[in-house]
């Protein structure tokens, strides 16, 4: 039992870790906190069920829903937080989350109004799903996509904010709006393909978990907001690996918390571990302690 | 005298007409009969209610046409979606006793209706639930009643039909611990399986959301049983079906009352293949009326009637039925009429009220066989 478990902790946590590592681009980098992200995630996930549904291969389709997550990022950024930039309200204030929020439900409620609020899962066949074998452990193959795309993710994105002037200029804006602009920094400009990249990270991550559990509904960004938080925090804000590390973390804690514990106790065994490791780790795992002082 | 005998008897025969003229006019001129259907067509509930919300609208469409007899009288049925929410319901509730309706059907959820019937008894307005399970509803107040069987009433035969055909001995539950409608199939297959002399080996829950279930399927695997019992509404029952294939747990499967939806089978796919359910419905049911009902349900949505549509509309002909049967004016009226109703013919099969106003029906047991419910042994 212990293999499979294992490979369960671990292709749950990626699904965590994946969709973190987009959530994490808007609010652990640019610390601005967007509870539209997984309305984005959920809109491109129906978005690349429409087009599997009419013809179009998956991995096709994946690739048009996530330029769409994308696409409607930017349209997010610049409805609901772009004015209130333009009006000095900064990112840690109450007004860019509420309009967040509300860009969320707005499009919720269309999708709704164009699919309907029924789950619903794509054709037979469609979605890699032939079973795996390693050691006692059984998974799918879009388990597997899963995980090596959130690895891959991972890697891709801490190099692009550590190595590209882009992920200079996008460091520079959470460090410092205006220094940022007065070093020549076109900050609308960064802040437009930060949220271009996190939309179709968000996109991304909706689409594949959408394909792993065949279930494409209203209510799945909502689900898994609150978790990819608490990973973001639990991995240290503004940490990209420290996203997916937290991500397989909290999958491996609940996993276990089933099989060894209770599974009626998982979400309260595997909280209160993530609430220690902040009591000895107050930044995160690999979070930085913020050194700076007025 | 014999002219002023003559006067009088023409005179009561004047009258007599008079009166029967104005109680024609009385009838024809009565004012339409006011219901309102309270379902969750929205929300996570929201394929449910959308369902009861088809179906209901339907049984409108058919009372208007005169395919549901109400004896002639006009009844407007107000459909309202409370979107899985039940201060949504209490606050349509409240408004709609405000606008003389007699008599509520809905809402879609126990949980909902534990909250929300009690203001109905308080204000004298009837109730019919037509998709609570939990024990308890028509208890709530004596002009609460529910045409949809409880689960107590179809757990013990399909654990009867499950050790028959399968010879069952061992059970594992999985349920949502976070839901009343889960959380009820637990309370009754835990009591009843070990009545049945069938031991529960391992119990494992779930909260409403996951869509991971694959530790806890990996336990019940160690535990070996016979026989899985699923809690859980169709989103997340369709996803552990799936999940105990990949994790290669081959035990029989018995689906609780979430299961009794055809998206179970559209989620699932050939997973859900050999589940069995206690339904208080199946599409193929021959009771009378149902063929048409199929039929003209499917060509107005596009999609195929489940258990919660019918038993909607078994609630707007078992309403009707009693309206033509006793003329109710009002909200008194109406509960009379549903407790004086008797036997009646519906699309889930002969129907009455029981003494506590509980249904007295008999459920099927069905098994998903090439994606849709057939009867359990056919």
């Amino acid at each position: 039992m212990f293999d499979q478990q294992l490979a369960n902790g671990i292709f749950l946590g990626a699904v965590y870790a994946l969709f973190a590592v987009g959530y994490t681009l808007i609010f652990g980098v640019l610390d601005i906190l967007n509870l539209a992200h997984s309305a984005i995630f959920m809109a491109s996930s129906f978005v690349a069920l429409a087009l599997v549904r009419h013809g179009m291969p998956f991995w096709a389709a994946f690739l048009v829903a996530t330029a769409f997550g994308g696409a409607l990022s930017v349209v997010l950024d610049r409805v609901a937080f772009a004015p209130l930039r333009a009006r000095g309200v900064g990112g840690g204030a109450l007004g860019p989350l509420i309009s967040s929020i509300a860009f969320g439900i707005i499009v919720v409620s269309v999708v709704r109004g164009i699919f309907g609020p029924d789950e619903v899962g794509y054709p037979t066949g469609a979605v890699l799903s032939a079973n795996l074998h390693l050691g006692h452990a059984t998974f799918t193959a879009i388990d597997l996509s899963v995980l090596v795309i959130s690895l891959v993710m991972m890697i891709l994105l801490s190099m692009l904010l550590k190595v590209t002037p882009l992920g200079r200029a996008i460091r520079a804006v959470a460090e410092n709006t205006k220094a940022a602009s007065l070093l020549g920094i076109d900050v609308e400009r960064t802040i437009g393909l930060t949220f271009l990249i996190a939309g179709a990270l968000g996109a991304a991550a909706g689409i594949l978990i959408g394909a792993q559990f065949n279930a494409v509904g209203i209510l799945m960004g909502q689900r898994i907001e609150l978790k990819g938080l608490a990973v973001i925090i639990l991995g240290g804000m503004g940490s990209i690996p420290g996203a997916v590390l937290g991500g397989f973390l909290l999958g491996l804690l609940e996993v276990f918390s089933v099989a060894y514990l209770s599974s009626s106790y998982r979400d309260a065994i595997a909280f209160a571990v993530m609430f220690l490791i902040l009591i000895v780790r107050p930044a995160g795992l690999l979070g930085k302690r913020a050194a700076r002082t007025a | 005298m014999r002219n002023m005998t003559r006067v009088l008897i023409a005179a009561a025969a004047l009258g007599g007409t008079l009166a029967a003229a104005t109680g024609a006019g009385l009838a024809a001129s009565h004012p339409d009969l006011k219901w309102t259907a309270i379902f969750d067509a929205t929300g996570p509930a929201g394929a449910y209610g959308t369902s009861q919300k088809n179906a209901t609208e339907l049984a409108q469409a058919d009372i208007d046409a005169g395919k549901i007899d109400a004896g002639g009288q006009k009844i407007s049925i107000d459909v309202q979606d409370s979107a899985t929410s039940p201060a949504q319901v209490i606050n349509i509730m409240q408004s709609a006793f405000g606008s003389g309706t007699s008599l509520i059907i809905g809402p879609t959820l126990s949980s909902e209706a534990f909250k929300s019937d009690p203001l109905a008894v308080k204000a004298n307005i009837s109730v019919l639930g037509v998709s609570n399970t939990a024990s308890g509803i028509p208890a709530m107040g004596p002009c609460v009643f529910r045409n949809s069987l409880s689960e107590a009433q179809i757990v013990p035969d399909v654990i009867e039909a499950a050790k028959k055909a399968w010879h069952v001995k061992t059970a594992a539950i999985i349920y949502g611990d976070d839901d009343q409608f889960t959380k009820a199939d637990y309370t009754i297959f835990n009591a009843e399986l070990p009545k049945a002399g069938v031991k529960v080996v391992d119990v494992e829950t779930f909260h409403k959301g996951d869509v991971d279930f694959k530790a806890q399927l990996t336990k019940i695997k160690e535990a070996k049983p016979d026989v899985v019992v699923y809690g859980a509404l169709y989103a997340e029952g369709a996803k552990l079906l799936a999940q105990a294939r990949q994790v290669g747990l081959n035990a029989h499967e018995i689906g609780g009352n979430g299961f009794n939806s055809p998206q179970i089978i559209a989620l699932a796919g050939k997973a859900a293949q050999g589940v069995i359910v206690g339904a208080a419905w199946y599409s193929g049911a021959e009771t009378n009326g149902n063929a048409a009902f199929v039929k003209n349900y499917t060509a107005k949505y596009a999609k195929s009637p489940d258990q919660f549509a019918a038993q909607a509309y078994a609630g707007a002909q078992i309403a009707a039925a009693a309206v033509k049967k006793s003329h109710p004016s009002d909200a008194a009226g109406m509960c009379s009429a549903l407790k004086e109703l008797g036997s009646v013919q519906t699309v889930i099969g002969p129907f009455k009220f029981a003494s506590t106003r509980d249904a007295d029906a008999h459920g099927f047991i069905v098994q998903i066989k090439n994606g849709t419910f057939a009867k359990f042994g056919d």
